[in-house]
């Protein structure tokens, strides 16, 4: 019988993470083997203990007060271990309170054999109501928390830790059950893991990821795939916490500048140029580039550019207001400069008509996190990827920038893609913990909170973060008809440079055949890569390539 | 004090010197050239051109001249094309491109420092810089925040951070 004495742990992750999931969960009420009483703690019902969860916190500070009383004072011990059983130790709130009382006034002994009429009834694996003169038994438990009290501090987050790989373990067998439909024993993992949820610290650590999982698995089997749908989330609160995403931490400033890197040295020498931004968002991009542009040997080329967003609800048009920004922007540094705006809901809504792409410029296409939405479950013949990267070819753009996140969370079953989904964001919420800015923390945690609940909870059309590694889209690029542009050492020192500007010291630039990768701790998150259209003309005209291959 | 001292060492030969020095000597005040003294300024490294602001009113109006910032922002790099000079203007003026951009990255870059990044560290000082500008633009749009002249916008917080070591 563990019990810890950081009692602060129990108030705040109690109502956190466990209140929401737990109020789903009485909703529908599955079959549950052990719940004869309410509120008790069953993970100590197991050891043998009874403790209504809800006096958890009031038992282990008692035990406490207990525990310096028995040091203090010694020699009441061995009155204590030698008289016969007074109290019913099973029903662990009282029994300590009748402890403290005792210490409390020494000499008086109630002969009586007390027993709370709560709990009158016995459990069922209950070892300490036998007829045994519990004594011995009582006896070690002085002793265990005498030698606790020298290692206490030990004792604790040793037991974290071990609630941690605890509770990660649980969390892969609940998917399991999860991926195998037996949702009851899955419903019995969640319960035992929004307990063992509260002797973690969930402000940091695995018990914060954990946290998220646990929510996130409990809206898939108690909402159904469907259910956990993040497109509640309007396209303004989105747009919010993407941008408190990129100030809290390093992947969206490296993905933009990387990007502008290879879409300025693209257009070098190019007068008339056009870029297609997929996720406007607040237009955080392209300020610097209009900068560098502005700065560029030769002097600024007319620079367009054409922003895709969702489509805002409440009548003002949040595209044109970022347009008309940009364009105050440019006008100060001397470039010209027009924007247009498409809203569409999904990307493949859009077509390549509403771009209005003039032949005669230069035209480069920027998706920052967006390719892997199209990609539907079903890998049928017309699946939105292959449409969009037909049209985006279609427009022989000079570059095309892909932003992507590097991880498999696309694949088929559940488990594997609950594992990957764990390790990744349990990565990422690391390299989190160095931002102190709030509420950027917060909000950022919130933004990959709901990427979390996608991947675990949803499915189908629901399911939009598919994200898949560096690999399978250089496969699946150079199969549409690109071929890739290697980012070169001024995209790299840039990136280095930036990374070095943050403050913690745990990211990392990688270069992978002429792709960017950002990571913490050698573990890649993003990977940024650049790719140029194979022209369909004949290989007299294209210098650039030395081998000439025929794309389809 | 000069004169008497003069009178004290060279008694016979030299009174003529001394009446000289005394008539044409004039008293030199650095605040009567003020080139000389914008030349000797532009010189000063940031936390001294700061201090020599609070000297006089004068001192703080020329420290207050934007070209001496300027100075202090491309010291170490290659002089840079003049057109940079009207973008850094339009984007705010080159004093608040040092105090909010160059000097914290400069600041951070010089443990992991090359001498090769001197003209990057500028450049990626301007892209910043211009993140910040359209940031401030936005003004109490975005997000209802408010964001105030002298106060660097979010996008630079991350600048002002402490380095945790």
């Amino acid at each position: 019988m563990v019990l810890y004495d950081d009692s602060a742990t129990l108030a705040g992750s109690c109502s956190g993470s466990g209140s929401g999931s737990s109020s789903s969960f009485s909703s529908k009420p599955p079959p549950m083997q052990q719940q004869q009483q309410q509120d008790i703690d069953d993970l100590l019902a197991g050891a043998g203990y009874k403790v209504r969860s809800s006096e958890l916190r009031k038992v282990a500070h008692r035990l406490e007060r207990l525990e310096t009383a028995m040091v203090n004072s010694p020699a009441d011990f061995s009155q204590l271990a030698s008289d016969t059983i007074h109290y019913n130790p099973s029903d662990l709130a009282s029994w300590v309170d009748s402890l403290l009382s005792e210490f409390a006034e020494p000499p008086t002994y109630p002969s009586e054999f007390i027993m709370d009429p709560v709990t009158n009834q016995t459990v069922a694996n209950d070892v300490w109501t036998t007829t045994n003169p519990n004594m011995p038994q009582v006896h070690q438990n002085i002793s265990y928390e005498q030698q606790s009290l020298n290692n206490q501090l030990t004792v604790v987050t040793a037991m974290e830790e071990d609630s941690g790989i605890r509770l990660v373990h649980m969390l892969m067998t609940c998917a399991e059950c999860v991926q195998r439909g037996d949702f009851s024993l899955a419903t019995s993992f969640l319960k035992d893991m929004q307990g063992l949820l509260t002797r973690v610290n969930t402000v940091c650590g695995i018990g914060k990821v954990a946290g998220h999982f646990i929510d996130a698995l409990s809206r898939r089997i108690f909402q159904g795939i469907g259910g956990g749908s993040i497109n509640g989330g309007s396209a303004f609160e989105n747009e919010i916490l993407y941008h408190h995403f990129y100030e809290a931490c390093p992947y969206l400033k490296f993905a933009h500048f990387t990007a502008n890197q290879a879409i300025l040295e693209a257009f070098d020498g190019h007068d008339c140029v056009h870029v297609v931004d997929f996720n406007l968002m607040h237009g955080l991009q392209w300020p610097a580039l209009i900068q560098a542009l502005a700065l560029r040997p030769g002097g600024p080329p007319l620079l367009r550019l054409t922003g895709i967003g969702p489509p805002s609800p409440d009548g003002r048009d949040s595209l044109r207001e970022i347009g008309l920004r940009l364009a105050e922007l440019a006008r100060s540094v001397n470039v010209r400069f027009a924007f247009r705006g498409v809203a569409a809901s999904r990307l493949e809504d859009v077509k390549p008509w509403m771009l209005q792409v003039n032949p005669k410029e230069s035209v480069a296409v920027n998706s920052i996190m967006q390719l892997h939405r199209l990609l539907g479950s079903d890998s049928n013949l017309n699946s939105p990827i292959e449409t969009v990267l037909s049209w985006i070819r279609s427009l022989n753009p000079k570059i095309m920038t892909v932003v992507e996140q590097e991880a498999n969370h696309n694949q088929p079953g559940f488990l594997d893609r609950f594992t990957e989904a764990l390790h990744y964001y349990s990565t990422m919420f690391d390299s989190l913990e160095a931002c102190t800015a709030e509420p950027d923390k917060t909000l950022a945690e919130i933004y990959i909170q709901r990427e979390i609940t996608n991947v675990v909870s949803c499915e189908g059309s629901a399911r939009v973060e598919r994200h898949e590694p560096l690999g399978k889209w250089r496969t699946r690029l150079s199969g549409a008809g690109f071929r890739p542009s290697h980012l070169g050492s001024n995209a790299y020192k840039q990136a280095s440079m930036l990374l070095t500007l943050f403050s913690a010291e745990g990211y990392s630039v990688e270069e992978n055949e002429g792709c960017l990768t950002l990571g913490w701790h050698s573990r890649p998150l993003i990977a940024a890569s650049a790719w140029q259209a194979v022209s369909h003309a004949p290989a007299a005209l294209d210098t650039h390539r030395p081998v000439q291959s025929k794309a389809g | 004090m000069v004169q008497s001292h003069h009178r004290g060492c060279h008694r016979q030969g030299n009174h003529e010197t001394v009446g000289e020095s005394k008539e044409k000597r004039p008293k030199f005040f650095i605040n009567d050239h003020v080139d000389i003294l914008i030349e000797i300024l532009k010189r000063l490294d940031c936390r001294s051109l700061c201090v020599a602001a609070s000297v006089c009113r004068l001192w703080c109006t020329i420290a207050r001249n934007d070209s001496l910032w300027e100075n202090l922002c491309f010291r170490h790099a290659s002089p840079p094309p003049t057109s940079v000079r009207s973008v850094v203007l339009a984007l705010g003026g080159y004093k608040r491109l040092y105090m909010g951009c160059v000097r914290p990255v400069r600041r951070r870059l010089g443990r992991a420092r090359r001498a090769s990044w001197a003209g990057d560290e500028v450049q990626l000082s301007l892209s910043l810089f211009c993140v910040d500008y359209y940031e401030r633009l936005g003004g109490s749009n975005s997000n209802g925040r408010l964001v105030g002249e002298s106060s660097p916008s979010s996008s630079l917080m991350f600048l002002c951070k402490p380095v945790n070591v």
